[in-house]
């Protein structure tokens, strides 16, 4: 009896080990994670090759993003635009400035104008177009969303297919970062804003990570408002570094919110003893890194972004299967290879464009 | 005729004869009430929220909002609104931005032309309000649509960082008593604009043309003159806010200089219930933002979450107002 006690004991012990989350060497996996993301991208095909050109021919698209007053929505839509004239097919951008009244009409434009598809890009939420999106699908239009929902996250209904972007592989990324930044030791404070949908998964992979990697270190977590980023930022984490002087990096999961931290940090005398690393690849980040300011971006190029894109709603029309997530590669600029991010930075310098011959190959262009 | 109105509806405060216990609590409410949240901080927190680097970031950072809030009182003070402060702080943080880190300038003369460009714009606001004889909500609001427009043009909607180390380090590097020397000059700015409203012939003007436009016209103050300068300082003041936000964060970016309209006013109209009450003044702007931000800077220690820091801002604001007008009998409230 007392044998069976003990080996039903052990064996529980080992089941209760096997199911730690703590990874063997965290060190090792933390190293192994970014090492995956400094090597110069390569293409991956997203699916299987398909003659887009006669697929596409006569088709029209019109995409929204949430507001071309954003450099990154610019950059996306010139990438998107250059994309459909290599296969030949009608693409329009709805120039807003962040306003609902422009979005709405611009699906009404979609339908009145008989457009195939009506693309909502760059971080424009459907849900807030409910109403309208059902009304274009009636009248026989395909609905997509590029660059807003995390791979996690299922579409809405009235979405058919989904360009969606790897936030939780940046996540982790971030963790092992600090991680292996810190030595194995990190008190990080992330920075996220849960008004902005993908940004819940993707804070969530980064405390996932870290626990996995390092169970009893600290995190802590400032959630603020887009729209309070300007007076709220700086306040909390300058808050948050006094109230616990020990933390030594921070994760801003959006890079614009660096120029807040940054101040922060000077201000509290921290710079130097806390660093910051961030996803997006903006210009003016990067340009941070150069200047020390910045350890660490995760940059995704809107060269591929815009070409996956395109691709995704290709095989939207072609009845091609949806992609799992956008074809875009995540790299780790820091100093020492910032400089190929260009001087001053841009949003394409760095990445290598084996994307442009990768598609034309898929799309059977050449 | 115009001023027997002005009497009838606008009746002139009591004149301040003697020391009055009600009247010091009054004036001094805000500033115990400002201990009081220090001291119940400091009990919760003692260690790190009753640090001097706890009081010295509290202090350096927010000596831009200071500086806007000590701006928009000038010609709140000359009974008009300037809502174009915040739009003239963006625009000169942009200047320096674009001149010294896109076209190479050096720092000081970059500076200058974004003092330059606070007082066209202030300049601007005048002619339409006193020529036209529009309102000052309008103008203002109208000329502030129309900078925000221009701030885009020139940016190029981007951020831009990497603003001259020179700067970064006069506004918040180096430090006086451990704290950035930003919050000094914030200090100074409204030391000099109490000593102005209290003890100048100008100044004095400005309460005069505040208080009764057509009484200080009859008494020979050349009214359009004093306005105009209220907002020519006012935009003035603004750019320098904007000199000091480029120095604060490194960079500058389109939009995010916007949101400081509304605290600013929040603070001047609370202010406006301390040191002076009843009247825009200068050191009661300043321990409004000090009492706002104190209460944030608590909570946010204490891991409070985003929202309860707006819930502590419009309800302070609101009670503090609200007990202000207890103790003022209810009197209707007169900023103009």
């Amino acid at each position: 009896m007392r044998r069976i006690l003990a080996s039903s004991l052990l064996a529980a012990a080992t089941l209760a080990v096997a199911s730690m989350p703590a990874a063997a060497d965290p060190m090792a996996d933390a190293r192994a994670i970014i090492a995956a993301h400094r090597a110069m991208p390569v293409f991956a095909p997203p699916g299987e090759p398909f003659d887009a050109k006669a697929c596409m021919a006569d088709k029209k698209v019109l995409s929204i993003p949430i507001s071309m007053t954003i450099p990154f929505n610019v950059e996306l839509q010139k990438a998107m635009a250059s994309a459909a004239a290599e296969v030949g097919f009608t693409y329009t951008t709805w120039d807003n400035q962040l306003k609902i009244d422009q979005w709405v009409q611009g699906i009404s434009q979609a339908i009145s104008q008989k457009y195939d598809v009506v693309d909502l890009a760059g971080g424009l939420n459907p849900e807030v177009l409910g109403p309208q999106l059902s009304e274009a699908r009636a009248a026989g239009l395909k609905i997509s969303t590029t660059h807003f929902y995390d791979v996690t996250q299922p579409a809405i209904k009235s979405v058919d297919y989904s360009g969606k972007v790897d936030f939780t592989g940046a996540g982790k990324l971030l963790a092992a970062w600090a991680y292996e930044q810190t030595k194995g030791k990190p008190n990080v404070l992330i920075i996220g804003s849960s008004d902005v949908l993908p940004s819940i998964p993707f804070v969530k992979s980064i405390q996932d990570q870290l626990k996995t990697l390092c169970p009893d270190c600290k995190q802590k977590h400032l959630d603020v408002p887009v729209s309070e980023w300007a007076t709220k930022i700086q306040s909390g984490t300058q808050s948050a570094l006094l109230a616990d002087p020990s933390i030594n990096y921070i994760l801003p999961i959006y890079d614009s919110m660096s120029q807040f931290v940054v101040p922060a940090l000077r201000i509290t005398g921290s710079e130097g003893a806390v660093k910051v690393a961030s996803f997006n690849g903006t210009p003016f980040v990067l340009d941070m890194i150069r200047q020390g300011q910045v350890e660490m971006d995760i940059g995704e190029s809107l060269g591929w972004a815009g070409y996956a894109a395109i691709d995704n709603i290709m095989r939207m029309l072609c009845g091609k299967p949806e992609v799992a997530k956008l074809n875009v590669p995540l790299l780790v600029f820091d100093k020492d290879n910032i400089k190929t991010a260009g001087v001053p930075a841009n949003f394409n310098d760095g990445y290598g464009d084996a994307h442009l011959d990768g598609f034309r190959k898929l799309w059977m262009l050449k | 005729m115009t001023t027997l109105d002005l009497t009838t509806t606008n009746p002139l405060p009591k004149a301040k004869s003697r020391f009055t216990l009600k009247t010091e609590a009054e004036r001094f409410a805000l500033v115990a009430a400002w201990l009081l949240l220090i001291a119940i901080f400091g009990f919760l927190m003692p260690d790190s929220f009753l640090s001097w680097r706890s009081f010295s970031t509290l202090f350096g950072s927010q000596a831009i909002l200071v500086v806007l809030t000590l701006a928009i009182i000038i010609p709140l003070t000359s009974g008009d609104f300037d809502l174009s402060g915040a739009s003239t702080l963006t625009m000169s943080c942009m200047l320096i931005a674009v001149l010294n880190v896109k076209l190479g300038w050096p720092i000081v003369p970059v500076i200058v032309v974004a003092l330059a460009s606070g007082i066209v714009i202030g300049a601007a606001n005048a002619v339409f309000v006193l020529y036209f004889r529009i309102h000052s909500l309008i103008v203002t609001l109208g000329i502030g649509t129309f900078v925000n427009g221009l701030i885009l043009w020139v940016s190029n909607s981007q951020t831009i960082s990497g603003v001259s180390m020179d700067l970064v380090e006069w506004v918040i590097i180096n430090r006086f008593l451990g704290i950035p020397l930003a919050f000094f000059y914030a200090m100074i700015l409204a030391a000099i604009i109490w000593y102005a409203l209290e003890y100048t012939i100008p100044g004095r003007k400005l309460l005069f043309v505040g208080r009764g436009r057509e009484v200080s016209r009859l008494n020979g103050i050349d009214v359009d003159r004093v306005r105009a300068t209220s907002f020519i300082l006012s935009g003035l003041i603004s750019a320098f806010a904007g000199v000091l936000y480029a120095g604060m964060t490194g960079s500058a970016d389109p939009l995010s200089g916007l949101n400081l309209l509304l605290p600013a006013f929040a603070a001047a109209f609370l202010g406006a219930t301390t040191i002076s009450p009843g009247r825009f003044n200068a050191f009661g702007a300043v321990i409004s933002v000090y009492f706002l931000v104190t209460g944030i800077t608590g909570l946010t220690m204490l891991g409070a979450d985003a929202y309860v820091q707006n819930l502590f801002y419009g309800g302070a604001l609101v009670i503090a107002v609200s007990l202000s007008q207890l103790v003022r009998n209810r009197q209707p409230q007169d900023f103009s």
